[in-house]
């Protein structure tokens, strides 16, 4: 078989991939960008040009940039505390005790149950009247009077973030706990006998190998928690006072509840140009980083 | 990029359906088989739909009535239609619609026009502020079948025991919502507070008893940044602020949140819909005949008045039997059918001779106090906007009472926010 037959051959092979990728990935962004720069009468059935008019409204739009602030804090702040407390688990689960794979099991339950369960119970858990957060804090003396968590602007955005470190601590510790046991024993056993603690064993070989995972890890999870919904729609719906509403939720809004197909559409492409943008900003500076080393 | 692609994707794959006319066949095999009608209903109206559906096959030859179960909150059941509906999907034969949502679906096209379909003396026998939630640009949509009206609600017994009149005004409802609570075992004012649908329907209450309008709907201005709405909302600000008579959860609260409250035996007075009496009043209720209900409060501006809710039908342009479809809502608004659907469930009947027929009145001797207060209930504007001003309102209210801003900092936002969208819209 010649080279160029191989070839050819690779490219049959990858043909479907390329089609069922077409078909559900390119073609419905392609959509999203050419509705966002239409307005749509959906009486008349008519679809006229609208150029940029849907982007230019977005800067004068107060709800669009409050949008944004509310996801930039949700997915700073959940992603942050999900890195820290994955990788300390993870740990834990590294080390060899008994029943250890019944942890490791339980330990992944809370990333298995649909969202839109468990946010229904962590709304009955941060009940002002019937809830066990109020109980719990008030019997270790921490609140003296029961708290609407849900119902304050500052708290219902904590509550949201600590529902969602609950759910997806388990995704980072899982994918840690990989990068961890592709670690060579060997590497630490010769830096245990050149008499490096335990902490600068940590510090100085498994922080640094686990990079390239913990890197998986951290794109997964801003991905994941920046077009986050269900679990914001189900727990707080965007309130109060919009101070939950995260882009996702906005864009949403406008294409159901509005019928504004031209600003949702904006909305969303804006948000997914602007994560791309990001990725590949991040993506050139863990490069350069991974060259230097 | 997995979640923006996915977000984008749901969106993508709605959309092209609903610009692609002509792309998805609209006679293509649905669920509804010929002479079936189709409709979608919450699963806690479900018993008392299939009895009606039986009680109409038997009447009629050959047309029977599916009735599908969907999700209990109003919010979703509107989504699954929207998102039916952009599809041209032909599944569901009548859409059951919520008194506010007649301009959005019938402005997209989603409905037939009724007026030729029924005679006008057929709609005489309607409650007028019922029907009139089913007009949009002077053509008639839907048709009622269940009306709503927001009642206050009080504890007779505690109100008699402390010789106290129910209130009349809200200094009145203030002060012996103050005299007979004494949190956190009992509270004096539950109401819902959660930024959605149900806080508008509570404001609007608490505005035009404080003498205040929303939009106008003859001439489209809007008073969001009167100083009688300001008041309004400074009351219910008040409610929740120091010195309080609402629990600050109250802000998280929908209908059902405040009450198990009230029925707990843990509130004075609460703001609710018609439903609530029935279960206070049932058996296993600790209020079981110690409460009242009325209308909401005024000042000496305002007057006494109620938002009014409630559903009714529209038959969906994609339907294949419009015609069963129509002598289904047919059946369904005669005395009989709103006799089988009111009987049971304590929905107030849409018709206005259902509230003179002895059957329902003995079953349910509440709907005379419905009727009374319905005389004075007042629909939310309709125009196609509404959605996007309903959710203005919502996020400003929301954030007055929770002490993000002053009352007058967010009805002036909201005013301001409100005034491009009513543009036109006057009658």
């Amino acid at each position: 078989m010649s080279g160029r037959e191989r070839a050819r051959d690779q490219w049959y092979l990858l043909l479907p991939a390329v089609l069922l990728l077409g078909v559900a990935v390119v073609i419905p962004v392609a959509r999203v960008i050419l509705l966002s720069l239409s307005r749509v009468d959906l009486a008349e059935g008519a679809t006229t040009f609208a150029g940029l008019d849907a982007y230019a409204r977005l800067w004068g739009d107060s709800r669009w940039w409050s949008s944004w602030s509310n996801t930039l804090v949700f997915t700073g702040c959940s992603v942050a505390v999900e890195l820290v407390a994955g990788v300390a688990f993870a740990l834990l689960l590294h080390r060899t005790f008994r029943g250890r794979g019944w942890v490791r099991a339980l330990v992944i339950l809370p990333w298995a149950l649909p969202t839109a369960v468990m946010a229904l119970a962590w709304g009955w858990i941060f009940n002002d009247a019937f809830g066990v957060a109020n109980d719990l804090l008030q019997r270790l003396g921490m609140i003296g009077a029961p708290v609407a968590w849900l119902g304050h602007p500052g708290t219902a955005m904590a509550a949201l973030i600590v529902a969602d470190i609950w759910k997806t601590t388990p995704f980072v510790t899982l994918v840690v706990l990989a990068g961890l046991q592709s670690i060579s024993a060997d590497v630490l056993e010769a830096a245990r006998l050149d008499g490096l603690s335990a902490p600068q064993r940590f510090r100085r070989i498994v922080l640094p190998l686990l990079v390239p995972t913990l890197l998986v890890a951290v794109a997964f999870r801003v991905v994941q928690a920046y077009g986050s919904f269900d679990l914001i729609y189900v727990l707080t719906g965007g309130g109060p006072g919009g101070s939950t509403e995260t882009v996702s939720l906005y864009a949403f809004q406008n294409v159901f509840r509005y019928l504004d197909f031209g600003y949702g559409s904006a909305v969303a492409t804006q948000a997914a140009l602007l994560l791309a943008i990001a990725a590949a900003l991040a993506a050139a500076l863990a490069g350069r980083k991974g060259g230097r080393a | 990029m997995r979640a923006a692609f996915f977000v984008s994707l749901t969106m993508g794959i709605a959309s092209c359906w609903a610009v692609g006319c002509g792309t998805v066949d609209a006679n293509r095999d649905g669920a509804s088989r010929p002479g079936r009608v189709v409709i979608l209903v919450p699963p806690s109206e479900r018993p008392a739909w299939q009895e009606i559906a039986r009680a109409f096959a038997a009447t009629t030859h050959g047309v029977d009535v599916e009735i599908v179960e969907g999700p209990q909150s109003t919010d979703l059941r509107e989504n699954l239609y929207t998102a039916s509906l952009l599809a041209r999907d032909p599944s569901f034969d009548l859409i059951y619609l919520d008194v506010t949502w007649t301009p959005k679906f019938a402005g997209a096209g989603w409905l037939l026009p009724l007026d030729d379909r029924v005679a006008p003396e057929e709609l005489d026998s309607f409650l007028p502020a019922a029907l009139d939630a089913g007009r949009f640009r002077g053509r008639l949509y839907r048709l009622p079948v269940r009306t709503d009206c927001g009642l206050l609600y009080w504890r007779r017994d505690l109100l008699d025991e402390a010789g106290r009149p129910p209130p009349e005004t809200f200094e009145d409802l203030r002060a012996t919502a103050r005299a007979l609570q004494s949190p956190p075992d009992r509270w004096g004012f539950v109401w819902q507070g959660k930024q959605y649908e149900g806080l508008v329907c509570d404001y609007l209450e608490v505005l035009r008893g404080h003498g205040g309008f929303w939009i106008d709907p003859e001439t489209g201005s809007v008073g969001l940044d009167r100083p009688e709405a300001i008041e309004a909302l400074q009351f219910l600000r008040d409610c929740v602020a120091d010195d309080p008579i609402s629990p600050a959860g109250v802000t998280t609260y929908q209908e059902e949140e405040s009450r198990r409250i009230f029925q707990d035996g843990r509130a004075v007075f609460l703001r609710n819909w018609p439903y609530a009496w029935r279960l206070a009043q049932a058996d296993d209720s600790p209020l079981k005949g110690r409460i009242g209900a009325g209308p909401m409060v005024r000042t000496e501006k305002g007057r006494r008045t109620a938002t009014l809710g409630g559903w009714g039908f529209g038959i969906s342009a994609f339907s294949r039997h419009p015609d069963e479809a129509l002598a289904f809502v047919r059946f369904v608004t005669s005395l009989e059918g709103q006799r089988l659907l009111c009987r049971d469930t304590g929905y107030a009947p849409a018709r206005i001779e259902a509230y003179r027929d002895s059957a329902l009145l003995d079953a349910n001797p509440f709907l005379a106090t419905i009727a009374r207060v319905h005389r004075d209930a007042v629909a939310r504007p309709t125009f196609p906007g509404y959605a996007l001003a309903s959710d203005i309102l919502q996020r400003q209210l929301s954030s007055a009472l929770t002490g993000s801003v002053s009352p007058e900092t967010a009805l002036r936002r909201a005013a301001a926010q409100t005034r491009p969208l009513t543009r036109g819209t006057a009658r």
